[in-house]
Formats: C-alpha cells, structure tokens, sequence
C-alpha cells in the first residue's frame, strides 16, 4: 500500500472508476476498517423474536467483535460485549439461551442480565470488599435502536441516531421488515441463523448485494432448474416486464439497492404456484398491500446493502445477511430468514424450503456467489494481480437525482436499469461511503447531510 | 469420590455450609456450576449477614446440610 495516496484518489478513485485490489486483500487495509468502519458504525445485532423473555439471550457479532444481545429481567434489550471485564474471558459461550447470570468460566466474575457486575469470588476475602464492582460491568454499546423488531447497535456514541443513518433508505429495510399486506412490523424470524465462514474479504458480497444485476448470468443454472416458487425460474417476477427496474443510490449514507417501481393501478399477478394454499395467502396480502397508502405499495424490493455490512432480499426469499469480517480473507455469514408472524403454519413451512434452497451454505443461488466472490478473492492476492485495479466505469455519469415515474419520488441518485440492465452506481456509492469512514477522523466529518441541513438554515436566514 | 459438592445438583431449599462455617439456604440456583443464590441463617464471622441474600460461590461452599 502506497501511504502517499488517499482513498479518494488513489485506493479507491471514482473519477476514472477504478478502484485498488489493495481494499480486498490488504491485511493493513484490514486492520485499519476495524477501527474506522465497524467501530464507528450502525451495526446489525438480531432480531427482537429471538429474545422475547427476561434473561433471553442471542450471541452475536459487531465486526470482530462477540457480543451478547440480551434482555434484562425488567424487560430492557441490551447489547453487551462478550468479554469479562477481569480478564477478557468469554462470559457466553452459547449460541443463545435463557440465564439469570452470564458468569466467566475462568475465575468465576459474574454479571446480571443488565451487565451489573454481581459476583466476584472472595470479594471480602481476597478483595477485602475494597473492589469497586460498580466499574466493572460488562461494556455495553454506547447506541442501541429497536425497529420494527430489528435490534441495531454502534460503538461510537458521536454517531448519528440509527433512523438518521438510514435516512430516506428506511423505504426499503421496511419491505423486509412490514408485513406483506403492508402491516407495520410483522416480521418474525424463521428458525435459527445459518452461520458459515467463506474464503474471501467481506466487502466481495457486500458490493455483489449492493444491486450487481450484471452477474446474472451466473445464476443461469438455477434458473434453468426452475428452483423458485412456481417451478420455474428462481423467482417469481412477472410484474417485472410492466415496472421501472432501478438503482437507488443514497450518496451520504452509503446505502443503496435495487428496486423494482409498479405502474399505478398494477394488479396482483400468479406467485407461488407450488402451493394453491400459498399462493392464495400472497394474492390476499398484494391487495391488502395496495389498498395501503404510502409509498412502498407500488416497490417491489430486491438485494440491497445496508452500509457496511448488511444485506437485503425483502422477496424471494426474505431475509438479512450480514458479512462478519474474520480478517482480509475470512468473512463469517449469517443469514437470518423471515416470515410474516401470523402467517398459516404451511405458508411458513413452504418459505422454508424456498428459502433454504436459494440461500445459505446450501442454497443453489448462494453457492453460486460464492463460487465468484471465493475464486476473485484468491485470484487477487498475488503481487502480480494487485498491480491492476477493478473497473466499476460501468454507467458513470448516468445516475439522476429526483427520480420520479408515474407519481412516486425516488430517493438519492437512481439509474434507471429498464433498457440498461446494470450499472455500477451502487458499488461507487458503497465504495465511496467506505472511502469517507476510512479517511474521517470523526463524525463531524462523516454526517456530511448534518452540515448541509445547516447551511441551508444559514441561507434561508 | 470425591468430596467436592456439584453445586448445579442443588436444590432450592438445600442448607449447605460455608467455608466459614456460616450455614446458607439456597434461593435459586442458575445452574452454571459456580454460583447459588442464598440467605444467611448463621455467620459467626459476621452477624449482620444472617437474614441477608447473597450469591455463593461453588467453592465456597463445604457441606450440604440438608
């Protein structure tokens, strides 16, 4: 790595679009995302369905961190670091469980469900009742935020709220998140999290789920074997010949995605044609869903990126991933799946099995990704490959901002893939955003909206 | 066999004894192998303790009294 360069214009240089195999493979590189991009931001912990009882616990992840999401017996959700405060022990070595304590297997300190440090062993004897325990409680984030069921937390306590870092891109976390006949909030979690370790840098599925339309052809033979719900294809998407197919883009925020945007007045079409069971429940619910004002009524949503380090699949199937880094060449996945929570217990088994059998370790469509992110990963390390950087030219300059078809306003910048296909816009804006985290020394310089909203205040004074 | 107590066996109710000699109840037991939650009901050591709930750690704990 030349230190001489910044990220802007050497690293990562969205004038020429071209950007350094040095982010992917760099363990200094690596090293340095640690602190400036995980430490710093809004981070995916779980779901409020997995800890619905006082002392429920889930052990999860932020960055290369383990950390406990918990919630206390008064009812409180917290998000703590898994790490005894004495000497470093894990205190929770369970995926997740029910406890009234987590106690370090070490020396034995041990700490209530609201982090309280609450036994030290021969606290009178040894510490002769001088330690002061109040210190000691496990580290807990300095933000946490509970939506729509969704539990987010940050390290840095400069950070903006969670909802002002989503900003206009709620829009589309909400796809996921709202029930499919458009109910606020339904969304539960089906079955445990499939968790599995991949040969490559993490930023290789978070570009590719950033809105890569472009690697289609890799799916061609899931597609020919009909894996999706009505046997054919791997998806049903027959409103896709009558919508706008887009790239949303939210430059401050580093989050974008694919969106598909129905004419007014679209109907329902056949889905789920495996199950009359199922596919009657998701006609019922697309009514249900335009009959609802607001926005999302007429978004069909698609993979997306959440900055750093979530994705998005609100539809076929439903479900988050997010993409632990290990080190430049490790990244831990976990992928949760949803369902709607009142959903008939046979719409739910049949998801399932659709689910399951696109995504995850063993899901068709997901060991193709990984077959392209793996081999690109490890095709990159060497000296000779590292001289030459990646293109992302793809459709510069033809991103437009106050994107509106047929009476629905589209937020950030939107290429418009209906004739075009595929862009890069995403992968710049994702890089772009990583770019800012890596060379900011604080949020001052990162909530860049912030000191536009106030130079706006100024002008119209 | 061994001697030392398997405090995650214990039952709420269970009196044990202390190293101290101090005599406890147990009022829950997390079953984690190292703790129990319990009320003094002696300590010669220290009389303001009996009456008082406190957690008990494993190798504390000498004898099982009932």
């Amino acid at each position: 790595m030349n230190g001489t360069r910044g990220y802007h214009s050497g690293l990562v240089d969205l004038a020429s679009g071209l950007i350094s195999r040095e982010i992917f493979v760099n363990e200094e590189i690596y090293a340095q995302e640690q602190e400036r991009v995980f430490a710093r931001s809004w981070l995916f912990v779980g779901h409020e369905s997995q800890i619905p009882n006082p002392g429920d616990f889930f052990a999860s992840r932020m960055g290369e961190e383990s950390v406990i999401l918990c919630r206390d017996r008064a009812g409180a959700v917290h998000v703590f670091l898994n790490s005894c405060r004495h000497r470093g022990m894990k205190v929770c070595r369970y995926d997740d469980g029910n406890t009234t304590v987590f106690t370090c297997p070490y020396h034995g300190w041990s700490y209530g469900t609201d982090g309280a440090l609450v036994g030290v062993p021969f606290f009178r004897e040894a510490y002769h009742s001088e330690l002061d325990r109040a210190k000691y409680g496990l580290v807990e984030v300095a933000q946490l935020c509970c939506y729509k069921g969704t539990v987010w937390a940050c390290w840095d306590a400069a950070a903006p709220p969670f909802l002002e870092h989503l900003g206009e891109f709620s829009r589309f976390l909400d796809l996921i998140l709202d029930g499919w006949d458009g109910r606020e909030g339904q969304a539960e979690l089906l079955g445990g999290v499939q968790k599995w370790i991949i040969p490559c840098n993490w930023k290789w599925p978070a570009e590719n789920f950033s809105g890569d339309t472009y690697h289609n052809i890799s799916h061609r033979s899931v597609d020919l074997v009909g894996a999706g719900p009505s046997g054919r294809s791997r998806r049903d998407y027959s409103e896709l010949s009558a919508s706008r197919r887009l790239h949303v883009a939210i430059p401050d925020r580093g989050h974008q995605t694919i969106t598909y945007v129905l004419p007014r007045d679209h109907q329902p079409q056949p889905a789920y044609q495996n199950s009359p069971e199922v596919a009657e429940y998701f006609r019922h619910c697309e009514e249900e869903r335009r009959r609802r004002p607001g926005a999302n009524s007429r978004l069909i949503g698609a993979p997306g990126e959440i900055f750093p380090n979530v994705a998005l699949l609100p539809r076929q199937p439903r479900t988050l991933a997010v993409w632990h880094p290990v080190s430049a060449h490790q990244t831990e996945v976990w992928r949760f799946f949803f369902v709607d929570r009142d959903a008939p217990r046979a719409v739910k088994n049949f998801l399932r099995d659709y689910y399951i059998r696109y995504s995850g370790p063993a899901g068709m469509t997901e060991q193709d990704d990984m077959e392209n992110w793996n081999y690109a990963h490890a095709a990159s390390r060497g000296v000779i490959a590292r001289r030459y950087p990646y293109t992302y030219e793809m459709g510069m300059g033809h991103a437009v901002a106050d994107y509106e078809w047929e009476g629905l306003r589209m937020p950030g910048r939107v290429v418009d893939l209906t004739k075009a296909q595929a862009s890069e816009e995403p992968m710049r804006n994702l890089y772009r955003r990583w770019a800012q985290f890596m060379e900011a020394d604080s949020w001052d310089e990162l909530a860049t909206w912030r000191r536009e909203a106030a130079r706006e205040g100024l002008a119209a004074q | 066999m061994s001697g030392i107590v398997n405090v995650r066996d214990l039952a709420v109710g269970t009196r044990v004894m202390l190293g101290s000699g101090a005599e406890v109840e147990i009022v829950s037991n997390p079953k984690d192998g190292v703790w129990l939650f319990a009320r003094y009901l002696s300590s010669a050591d220290d009389a303001a303790l009996v009456g008082q709930e406190d957690m008990i750690f494993a190798q504390d704990v000498v004898e099982v009294r009932s």
